[in-house]
């Protein structure tokens, strides 16, 4: 309990710097905050609506920070004025296709890398662990746009199946068209995640296997397929998911590429686009949901970190 | 992206365990037959790049050549890698993107392990709350979503250089050198301290100290030189790191502008005609694939020989 | 099943032959001749101390007859019979069908031996659901009534609980019912106490005793402690350098011991009976390279008693006077040409203890 209020506490305050930061960050040069605000060349009317809206602009910038952090606390991300959209409502568009390309990306790091890695370390130095180290080694040195452009080209071209341009497709909608569109993309980032988690996964299941616990489920008569998943891979798995979390972070970067890429409408396009076009209360908003998003998925691997291994459990308790 | 040399990776070294007495491979080569490819590569690559200007045989990267307009030409003798849409020689323009990809990612690298590299040797070397402090503020850079913040500060770059002339000189060179340098120096601080402090804690350092070394001797002449290998892979592997990341920004635009030919660039200003001309578009893959490869290769063996497991960026 | 296992029980004669067994491993050093051709049998029941320091191949032994050995590199030469059929040779999915079931071995650690994230209950139920085919229920309540076997408190507890919950003891005391489990005719225990409080390690000796002799188990005790096999099993096989010196009946050996190493195993142990501060005999030198073996007797560069024939030429193993004793030794303790040595010993270190009063 201690250790997950620390812990909170420790995110709450990265949230308050970066936030802070990109605050400055956005107000830096800034001659009319009102006015960039309001998307730059604009009527005074619009700008009077700013003023409205946001009555504290000439105070200190800690002044203006409290009252953002209150908005955002309350739930009210502004309105983006340069497209006269509330950004809660653009979140509730966009958050989903962000979420699907970085989920599935997950999903398929995962499914390559779990079974490859399990086996490479069970089978070392055999054709499949050789093979595969070469690959993952060229995998991990080929960037996000790399994997696009050739998906494109050697895929989406050719085969009549996948298309050029994404859409967004909600997958209880329409199952088959959803992957479709999500497929090439999700595999632009996910390669790259497979090709380091199989080397993070073979590398730890090689020293599991080495391991005393090992040797004794091999003389209980245990078959090789259940010494693997039910006793090495469990104990091998705390470098992995701690790699998954940290990948999440950067996954936000390779998913604002892949979107601009396969012409995807989510959060990583929409933020490019705030940035041109200095739409400053959306930029704000998106670093805001995006580490907290990070948070999240930090928090939650902790908790899993117990659920795998008692003994943190154990230590956390009596902490 | 982390290159982790976590383990054996392309050929395997093994940790013999007491029972399992698996053979070991022999001698170990000086010159692995990768290491040869990635040298050799990047070598003729900073060759071409450097000596882009006085070679007869590159053309200008913005020079038309006359009728190739339209991607008229495909990859041959004339034109190596084809000609683009404005009739420009597709090579010229990737060497010349070289050039730029290369020199940011360095000079970037280098401000990361000055800045770095001092902040991690002190907080390593002196310990005690500088090291406290130096760790906290580590920890919160690399909080920081990458990819946001650099299209940020670049985008505010643009509007301070616009808008004042005590900046006009920060050009987008100057802030993509700036931003990626950043983002550089939290992990190479990591990566120094935790070399720092195994290696103050070492008999020769210690005998040094208890000899009456001043500490600025023992940074330099003890410290630094021992630092050097895990050094050499880091910046290897953050180069190659450095030229996603300056790719990823310059296929969104916001690394040098047209017409200077960035890879990144290039990808961007010709995937829309990738079934027409897949030369314009995955010349400037290769090329970034194979640059990022063998900056990786090269770092992953400095990092096997010397043993350095923290060398990831 | 009960009743073929019974009437196998009750049966007497040989359980375990090995004949020359030589396991070598390939490393880039050269080939390490970990076992160099062993030879022994152990009856239906009966338990057997295999002695020796680290690195002398016992440990080695004992998991090459189980065929416990990493594939890679690994040469085994000889033959192993189990209940009369060579199991050297048998395919891993084979062995998989006799390890756990027929064969169980007890490992030194059992902190890092027992798996850390399954808990106890499931450890000791799997191989009862592998091999003997039982529901989820009965492997709990049987794994319950094993950990009750081996004096387990609150058995029903600790089927959910995790390794490190436990103590050293008992954690030990779990792995043994890992190994009981099966009903396993053979049991291996490879330094079952090392890792252990000194005040534990003879409750867990005389557990897996008492549990050998009621399940009419045989017992091979791998240890480098000759008082730990001392009144635990019924013959004594001493080991170095790869190969069996010297073997006989437990009083046998402790009554007429032949072999010069065996004698500095035994001076090499504290005993409480000694007065407090006397000093222990080490054996000097280190054990020999098993790449590189030495051309005669193999311990003859540290043994204080050899002479040039020990360097020269290997002795083989031979018949003592008394029943079931062999040994590998040309001049024996006993023999006048170890007594004349001894004398000379005496004779120096009291001279040099002169010196040093001077």
């Amino acid at each position: 309990m201690r250790y997950t209020l620390q812990r909170v506490g420790q995110f709450v305050i990265v949230f308050v710097i970066v936030t802070f930061v990109v605050m400055v960050a956005t107000r830096i040069g800034s001659k009319d905050v009102a006015r960039d605000l309001a998307g730059g060349a604009v009527s005074d009317a619009l700008i009077e609506r700013v003023n409205n809206d946001y009555p504290y602009l000439d105070k200190p910038l800690v002044v203006q920070y409290g009252y953002w952090l209150k908005d955002m606390v309350t739930g009210n991300m502004g309105t983006s004025y340069a497209q006269s959209q509330d950004v809660v409502d653009m979140f509730k568009q966009r958050l989903p296709v962000t979420f699907f390309v970085g989920f599935w990306a997950i999903f398929i790091g995962l499914l390559i890398a779990v079974p490859l890695g399990v086996y490479s370390a069970y089978r070392r130095d055999g054709w499949v662990d050789r093979v595969s180290s070469y690959i993952s080694f060229a995998f991990i040195s080929t960037p996000p746009l790399v994997f696009a452009v050739f998906l494109i080209y050697f895929v989406a071209l050719r085969l009549d199946v996948f298309p050029v341009l994404s859409d967004y497709v909600a997958p209880w909608d329409n199952p088959v068209e959803h992957a479709k569109n999500f497929f090439l993309p999700a595999l632009s980032l996910g390669m790259g995640l497979a090709a380091i988690w199989t080397r993070f996964l073979r590398a730890d299941m090689i020293i599991t296997l080495q391991s005393d616990f090992i040797m004794l489920a091999r003389a209980k008569g245990m078959s090789p397929s259940r010494i693997l998943w039910r006793h090495a891979l469990r104990a091998s798995v705390l470098s992995l998911v701690t790699s998954v979390a940290l990948q999440v972070s950067s996954l936000v970067g390779g998913a604002v590429i892949a979107e601009q890429f396969f012409g995807l409408a989510g959060i990583g396009t929409r933020l490019v686009f705030a940035v041109q076009a200095n739409d400053i209360l959306v930029i704000q908003a998106v670093t805001a949901v995006l580490v907290v998003t990070v948070v999240a998925v930090n928090l939650l691997v902790d908790l899993l970190y117990a659920v795998i291994d008692p003994r943190i459990r154990h230590a956390r308790v009596f902490a | 992206m982390s290159t982790t040399a976590t383990s054996s990776t392309l050929d395997a070294a093994e940790p013999s365990a007491a029972m399992s007495a698996s053979p070991q491979k022999g001698s170990r080569k000086r010159w692995h037959p990768t290491t040869i490819f990635a040298s050799i590569w990047l070598g003729a690559l900073t060759i071409l790049a450097i000596l882009a200007d006085y070679l007869p045989f590159i053309r200008g990267y913005q020079e038309r050549v006359k009728g190739a307009s339209r991607f008229q030409f495909g990859p041959g003798t004339d034109f190596l890698f084809g000609s683009d849409q404005l009739g420009r020689d597709m090579f010229a323009r990737c060497i010349y993107g070289a050039q730029i990809s290369l020199r940011v990612a360095a000079s970037s690298i280098l401000l990361g392990l000055l800045i770095g590299g001092t902040m991690g040797l002190a907080a390593g070397y002196l310990r005690g709350w500088f090291d406290r402090v130096i760790s906290i503020f580590v920890d919160v850079l690399l909080a920081f979503p990458a990819l946001i913040i650099s299209i940020l500060i670049v985008g505010r770059f643009d509007v301070l250089s616009a808008s004042s002339s005590t900046f006009s000189w920060l050009t987008r060179t100057w802030s993509i050198t700036f931003v990626l340098g950043l983002l550089s120096i939290a992990p190479i601080a990591r990566i120094v301290r935790a070399q720092t402090l195994s290696l103050s804690q070492r008999e020769f350092v210690l005998a040094a100290r208890s000899l009456g070394a001043k500490n600025s001797r023992v940074i330099f002449r003890e410290i630094l030189p021992n630092l050097v290998p895990a050094m050499t892979s880091v910046v290897f592997t953050g180069i190659a790191v450095l030229l996603v990341a300056e790719g990823g920004l310059a296929f969104l635009g916001y690394s040098v502008k047209p017409p200077s030919p960035s890879w990144g660039l290039l990808v961007s200003e010709n995937r829309e005609r990738i079934q027409e001309a897949w030369w314009a578009t995955i010349f400037p893959c290769i090329m970034l694939f194979l640059t990022v490869l063998s900056f990786n290769m090269i770092g992953d063996r400095v990092a096997r020989r010397f043993d350095i497991r923290e060398a990831a960026l | 099943m009960t009743t073929l296992q019974t009437s196998l029980r009750s049966a007497q004669g040989t359980l375990i032959e090995v004949k020359d067994l030589k396991t070598h491993f390939t490393t880039p050093r050269g080939v390490v001749r970990a076992v160099d051709g062993v030879t022994f049998s152990i009856e239906r029941g009966k338990s057997l101390g295999i002695v020796g320091e680290s690195g002398s191949g016992k440990t080695v032994l004992s998991r090459s007859i189980m065929g416990l050995l990493p594939k890679h590199g690994t040469i085994r030469e000889g033959s192993v019979l189990f209940q009369g059929q060579d199991i050297l040779h048998r395919s891993p999915k084979e062995m998989r069908g006799i390890w756990g079931s027929e064969m169980a071995m007890i490992f030194q650690d059992p902190m890092s031996s027992l798996n850390p994230l399954m808990k106890i209950g499931r450890q000791i139920a799997e191989p009862l659901r592998e091999h003997l085919g039982m529901s989820v229920k009965d492997a709990r309540t049987t794994a319950e009534r094993l950990l009750r076997d081996v004096r387990i408190p609150e058995a029903a507890r600790r089927l959910e609980q995790y390794p490190h919950e436990l103590s050293g003891g008992m954690r030990q005391r779990v792995m043994i019912a890992i190994a009981l489990a099966c009903g396993p005719t053979m049991l291996f225990a490879d330094e079952p106490t090392t890792a252990l409080d000194v005040t534990v390690q003879a409750q867990i000796l005389e557990l897996i005793n008492e549990q050998r002799r009621d399940r009419n188990m045989s017992l091979i005790l791998v240890t480098h402690d000759l008082g730990v096999v001392a009144g635990n099993t019924d013959e004594i096989a001493v080991m170095y350098g790869g190969k069996l010196v010297e073997k006989a009946p437990t009083k046998t050996l402790f009554a007429h011991m032949k072999m010069p190493y065996t004698q500095a195993l035994l001076e090499s142990i504290p005993r409480l009976n000694q007065p407090s501060h006397s000093r222990l005999t080490t054996i000097p030198g280190r054990p020999p390279d098993l790449v590189n073996p030495p051309r005669g007797c193999r311990f003859a560069p540290r043994c204080a008693f050899a002479r040039d024939r020990c360097l020269e030429e290997e002795p083989e193993l031979t018949k003592g006077e008394q029943a079931g004793h062999v040994f590998a030794c040309f001049y024996p303790v006993g023999s006048s040409e170890y007594e004349e040595r001894k004398l000379e010993l005496k004779r120096k270190s009291s001279a040099s203890a002169e010196e040093g009063k001077k």
